[in-house]
């Protein structure tokens, strides 16, 4: 569950990037096109290796269900982040994706 | 067309909201609540100890109970303990004296280890939660036909509000504090959108929970308005057998446990009925517990011969539709989840409870500006200020007496467990008084102020009327009983900073009446 969690909330900060007005606020500058097709796909593919993380681990049945949750937890986790400690948001991304290997073992 | 369309959506978010946001908060509260029922049971039963002991310790102490005690009754009810309700119970029914008559229930809470009746206090613990989340109090079955009325309210509400958002992937990521009414819409849309596979799961799988009542319809044709046969289908009958008149000694059920795990493959037991004991004719039914899978299996069983411990039968694998049903029913309760997973649902529930009560107040927000430099409010938004005020405050404090009862009541009080649910009710009662009498900005700080000490106060009161104090609690690890405490202070101190910030507001308004927010805020919020 905790790769699961790792990788949805690399996944929804890389799709949040990809919107300019999110990427002005967080990096203060605006993204050129090609940028941000690359952190869309990016998000996307996290997104589908944290559902496989989480089915690979438990199961379609419980895999599924705790996809869900750790998906609404990750983006509800991000939202409130970014207007009260923005800074915080992509420390946080990067270290979940450092953290992923080390997930990756412990499961 | 399409605008119009929307504006149509837009109208019914917000009046079906509106009339049945108050008791849709309350629902999913309780609802919200009722995922600790257990927890909150052992905290509200203190004396009921925690033991990790087998089941089959438990089962051998409960037959040699019963053996004692309940000789004659015609039928054992054995609850064995599990880890989030660690009480073995037994249950039994005395032989009726005239045939067709039901027996009176006699019903005993054990030590598992030693076997010794365990005094408890008497209170109905979380499982008041869990009744009022879907009865509401109410006479059967009027409660559970509103709850379920609610329940199509709330997906239609969810359904228009998801039409009527426009920015839906534009305003994903977006929340903006500190902006007054724009703030609340971006909470309610943020708690409503990135929690949404929740909501509607849980509000669909209530559908389906109830839709044997709500739509009877092709039951009663297909089983020509039969509708016990329907169940009798459904539910393999697990009839009493005929009583035989020559006593023979029942065979010990512990290994019964194993075997029904072998029929299983997997699972755990988790109650047993045995019909007329110490007879030759004796059955022994299993019960599985449905809580290492999503999918809810209603039901499974397997019985065996009393006596010589043979095999008798057992109920068939569900049918897809039945799986299909079992995996909304699965869903909807969670008891499945883990304690990490329990915890998720504790926060989606509070999500959606937070979703509703921000839609309430917008509704109110919004039409309060216009009236931002009269005296007093119209009487249908004072009405909607009131009610706002006792269902949301009001309802917290309510949940905070109903703790501090438990505590409180004397212990040898007769009705006692009546008496912590009418506390409930009186002081949301009082709650609603209090915010008519008072003005709205501060009948809401009091009420929330009122709501921070009485939670805050909760591990302090624990530790002065009972000796199951947090030192004690963490020491031991019973993390029910620990969590429950930590729980309510960290509700304390969110209530103290909502106040907090709810006076802040009324001081600064006191100052300088804030600007109009922008226009734009109209066409969005309906």
């Amino acid at each position: 569950m905790l790769l699961a969690l790792l990788l949805c909330y690399a996944g929804f900060t890389a799709l949040c990037l990809a919107m300019d007005r999110h990427h002005v606020e967080l990096l203060g500058r605006k993204a050129s096109l090609r940028r941000r097709q690359g952190l869309r796909l990016a998000g996307w593919l996290l997104l589908a290796l944290s559902l496989w993380a989480a089915v690979a681990t438990a199961g379609w049945e419980s895999g599924l269900v705790e996809w869900c949750a750790v998906l609404m937890l990750s983006a509800v986790l991000l939202v409130m982040l970014m207007p009260y400690r923005p800074s915080l948001v992509l420390s946080l991304a990067g270290l979940s994706l450092l953290a992923c290997p080390v997930a990756l073992l412990a499961q | 067309m399409k605008e119009g369309f929307r504006q149509a959506m837009a109208w019914l978010h917000t009046w079906a909201g509106l009339i049945f946001g108050w008791l849709l908060f309350a629902i999913f509260l309780t609802g919200t609540l009722a995922y600790f029922k257990d927890e909150t049971s052992h905290w509200m039963k203190p004396e009921i100890p925690a033991r990790s002991v087998s089941s089959d310790v438990s089962l051998n102490v409960a037959q040699n109970y019963l053996e004692q005690h309940a000789g004659g009754a015609s039928r054992w009810l054995i609850e064995l303990p599990t880890a989030r309700e660690p009480g073995l119970s037994v249950r039994w029914q005395q032989t009726p004296t005239q045939r067709g008559e039901r027996g009176q229930f006699t019903e005993k809470h054990l030590d598992p280890q030693t076997g010794a009746e365990v005094q408890g206090r008497e209170s109905t613990g979380g499982e008041f939660f869990y009744r009022f989340h879907f009865q509401l109090q109410m006479p059967y079955p009027w409660g559970r036909w509103l709850s379920t009325f609610a329940a199509m309210v709330m997906f239609v509400a969810l359904i228009s509000g998801i039409i009527t958002h426009k920015k839906i992937f534009k305003d994903f990521f977006t929340f903006r504090p500190r902006k007054g009414q724009r703030t609340w819409l971006d909470g309610h849309n943020a708690v409503g959108v990135l929690v949404l596979p929740f909501h509607l799961m849980i509000t669909y799988s209530s559908l389906v929970i109830f839709m044997v009542m709500v739509m009877p319809a092709s039951i009663l044709v297909s089983y020509k308005g039969d509708v016990r046969g329907f169940y009798d289908e459904l539910f393999p009958a697990s009839t009493t057998p005929q009583l035989s008149g020559q006593p023979a000694a029942l065979a010990p059920l512990a290994p019964l446990l194993e075997k029904a795990r072998e029929q299983w493959g997997d699972g755990r037991v988790a109650r047993l009925t045995v019909n007329n004991p110490g007879d030759a004719s004796a059955s022994v039914v299993l019960v599985r517990d449905g809580s290492d899978r999503v999918v809810h299996d209603f039901g499974s069983a397997v019985t065996f011969q009393g006596v010589s411990g043979q095999l008798l039968g057992a109920t068939p694998q569900a049918s897809l539709p039945r799986a299909i049903a079992g995996s909304f029913f699965g869903l909807h309760m969670g008891h499945f989840a883990g304690p990490l997973m329990r915890g998720l649902y504790f926060i989606f529930g509070l999500a959606g409870t937070a979703m509703i009560g921000t839609g309430l107040v917008i509704w109110l927000g919004k039409r309060q500006l216009k009236h931002a430099k009269a005296a007093a409010l119209p009487f249908e938004l004072r009405l909607v200020q009131i009610l706002n005020i006792a269902s949301m405050a009001g309802l917290m404090l309510a949940v905070a007496a109903f703790f501090w009862a438990n505590r409180l009541l004397p212990l040898g009080l007769t009705g006692r467990a009546d008496w912590e649910v009418n506390a409930f009710f009186i002081v949301w009662g009082l709650s609603v008084l209090h915010a008519v009498v008072r003005p709205g900005k501060q009948a809401w700080f009091e009420q929330l102020a009122l709501a921070a000490v009485l939670f805050g106060g909760v591990p302090l009161l624990n530790a002065l009327t009972t000796s199951y104090h947090l030192a004690v609690t963490l020491a031991q690890g019973d993390w029910a009983m620990a969590g429950f405490d930590l729980t309510c202070l960290a509700t304390g101190v969110f209530f103290a900073w909502a106040a907090w910030k709810m006076r802040r507001a009324g001081q600064v308004e006191g100052v300088s009446r804030p600007r109009a927010q922008p226009m734009a805020l109209e066409q969005e919020a309906h």
